[in-house]
């Protein structure tokens, strides 16, 4: 049981927008497609939709093994809500949930008191109940969000599609707003998929992300797993900052400047170049040298605003910068000073031979 | 006193001078000329004034030029809204050039239509050669005068909608199309109802300017009394007539019409922007 996807190709022109793209959300399932602009991510959320259909092929969309690739959106009973909402703005919040289910021919469509209170029960399910009668140039960002939820929702869709859907909001209702999808999502378990350019967003709400880069999916697991086990250095470089040490491969462990490190993925024994991953909180500061594995730097810079404490530091031997981050507790006892000598212990190396590029 | 002092401190700078400018520019070009006509026509009793307002050939000119100019800004209406729909919603080789047709009704001297559109739809012309033989006669006849006005009119509604629907996301359609809706359904309830505003001030615009044409009729019409003679030509014979008192008094019941007319338009615009407020 589940929505999808087979070997999608999707060009426009020369542009390959979709790259053989496979994908399968189960059913309950939220999943996150997430990737930066321009990586087919929305083209295949609009084919799943039928807004856009693949080049011609093997291309398949499935929706519960129904074979839905030629239908046309009006008939896929895929529910989509758009970046700016694509609210009608002559209708009120009312009208534009029940739109749906006014289209509907005669035959299947509610009777108006069923109308009536289907679209009341989901006013209440988005919290907006109260405003049923405003127009959507009387409400805010996040409550036309919530209509545009509300009105997908109503056609009780097979699938939940929804594209960047709080791309145009401040990071503040932002956040907000997808916890709340998340609690929403636990409530009424429709099958959802979610297209998001915002790494922190997909891993905090997602069950599964799926990261896209030039019309192919990279990587699908879940946050944990994504986070934790990154298959490739454009997605350790997509998830968040992280620092790059140049170094060899030498009988299975990591060379960098004079110290050596035991790599966190599976390196084999070949005696050639690699780029090393640290990310900043993996980075120990100290002020005496711990034994084989510590590389001496100045530091450049310390910034104690926020959370956490942000140390900049230059390496001793070729001068590459680097970023660390310090809990405030730790930072407290070290104390560390911009301009002096330290040392630093790396953790957590994820290694990948060095014509890997970002 | 307190009506016409506005905030002590106006963000707006130059509210008094842009104010007394407006008003005396709309006196001098619209108002002192009208009320001209109005007091002409006042120096006359109520018997002269009706017998030259209501005279069986007066009543049938009004006939003919409102309700070809009604019919006229429908006709428009309907096709003027399918002419912006082509130029916004699709691309097509020579489309600039297609836009810029739309104009050529305004810029060409109506004399000038009148005289080729009656060349080619009478009986030996273009397209009249094939209307004849279908029984239908298309010039010197009351189908000519709405093919006049229909021509001169075209502009007012392409370009009264044409920006607003440039404005209407593709997504509003695909949103529609996604919860279910037909392609006639997503065009009916979700395209259509936020261009009722500009359709009906292109409707007004050109309902008006139809009405006022002379130029291009009185080639077309044929100008037979209590058939083909539109209101501005019999003001005209009244003019030739020196009869100015007859001429101002019909051309003073033809403003109050139209000004009516314009009036229940914009009420009616009004109300159907309250509607698709946004």
């Amino acid at each position: 049981m589940s929505v999808e996807v087979r070997n999608i190709t999707k060009r426009f022109g020369k542009f390959v927008a979709l790259d053989n793209v496979s994908l399968r959300v189960n059913s309950g399932e939220l999943v996150a497609l997430l990737g930066p602009s321009g990586s087919g991510k929305t083209t295949l959320l609009r084919i799943i939709a039928g807004l856009e259909f693949p080049d011609p092929g093997s291309a398949q969309v499935l929706f519960y093994n129904e074979d839905v690739t030629n239908l046309p959106a009006s008939q896929r009973k895929a529910g989509f809500a758009f970046q700016h909402y694509a609210l009608f703005r002559h209708m009120t919040v009312f009208e534009n949930v029940a739109f749906g289910l006014r289209v509907r021919p005669r035959d299947k469509r509610p009777a108006e008191p069923e109308i009536r209170s289907r679209v009341a029960k989901l006013l209440q399910l988005v919290q907006l109940e109260p405003l049923a009668q405003r127009f959507p140039s009387q409400l805010s960002g996040g409550q036309r969000q919530r209509v545009a939820l509300a009105r997908a929702l109503a056609v009780e869709p097979k699938v939940l599609l929804l594209d960047e859907p709080f791309g145009a909001l401040d990071a503040q209702v932002r956040k907000e707003l997808r916890r709340w999808l998340r609690r929403l999502h636990d409530e009424i378990h429709v099958t959802t998929l979610f297209v998001t350019h915002d790494q922190e967003e997909a891993l905090e709400v997602a069950d599964r992300v799926a990261i896209m880069r030039e019309g192919r999916i990279e990587q699908m697991g879940t946050p944990e797993e994504i986070y934790e086990h990154p298959a490739s250095p454009f997605i350790l470089n997509f998830l968040g900052n992280v620092n790059l040490f140049q170094g060899r491969i030498h009988e299975g462990r990591v060379v960098i400047g004079g110290a050596e490190f035991q790599a966190t993925n599976h390196v084999g024994e070949s005696n050639s170049g690699a780029v090393a991953y640290v990310r900043p909180h993996d980075i120990r500061l100290t002020r005496e040298r711990t034994g084989q594995s510590s590389l001496a730097a100045r530091i450049l810079r310390v910034n104690a605003a926020g959370p956490v404490v942000q140390v900049e530091l230059e390496r001793l031997d070729d001068h590459s910068q680097f970023g660390v981050q310090l809990s405030k507790e730790f930072s407290r006892q070290l104390n560390p000073q911009a301009g002096e000598q330290v040392f630093v212990e790396l953790q957590n190396l994820r290694v990948f031979a060095e014509d890997y590029s970002i | 006193m307190s009506a016409f002092t506005f905030k002590e401190q106006n963000p707006l700078p130059g509210f008094r001078l842009t104010l007394g400018f407006a008003v005396l520019y709309l006196g001098l070009i619209v108002l002192v000329p009208l009320s001209a006509a109005f007091l002409k026509t006042a120096t006359m009793t109520w018997p002269a004034f009706w017998s030259a307002v209501a005279s069986p050939r007066v009543l049938a000119s009004y006939r003919i030029s409102f309700g070809a100019a009604l019919l006229a800004a429908a006709i428009n209406a309907v096709f003027g809204l399918l002419v912006a729909w082509v130029l916004v919603r699709y691309r097509f080789p020579f489309k600039k050039l297609v836009d810029a047709m739309v104009d050529l009704p305004f810029a060409l001297p109506t004399a000038v239509a009148g005289i080729a559109l009656a060349a080619i739809y009478s009986k030996n012309g273009w397209i009249g050669r094939w209307l004849e033989p279908l029984g239908i006669k298309a010039a010197f006849s009351e189908l000519g005068i709405l093919i006049a006005l229909t021509f001169i009119s075209l502009p007012f509604v392409v370009r009264t909608v044409q920006p607003v629907l440039e404005d209407l996301e593709s997504e509003l359609e695909e949103a529609a199309v996604s919860l279910g809706a037909s392609r006639w359904q997503a065009f009916r309830r979700v395209l259509l109802p936020p261009l009722y505003p500009p359709l009906l001030t292109g409707f007004a615009l050109a309902f008006a300017r139809a009405l006022g044409e002379y130029g291009s009729v009185v080639f077309i019409a044929g100008n037979m009394p209590m058939r083909t003679e539109i209101t501005p030509l019999l003001i005209i014979t009244k003019l030739e007539q020196y009869d100015y008192q007859g001429a101002t008094a019909i051309a003073v019941v033809m403003l109050t019409a139209s000004f009516a007319l314009l009036l229940v338009i914009n009420l009616l615009q009004k109300w159907s922007q309250q509607r698709t407020r946004g």
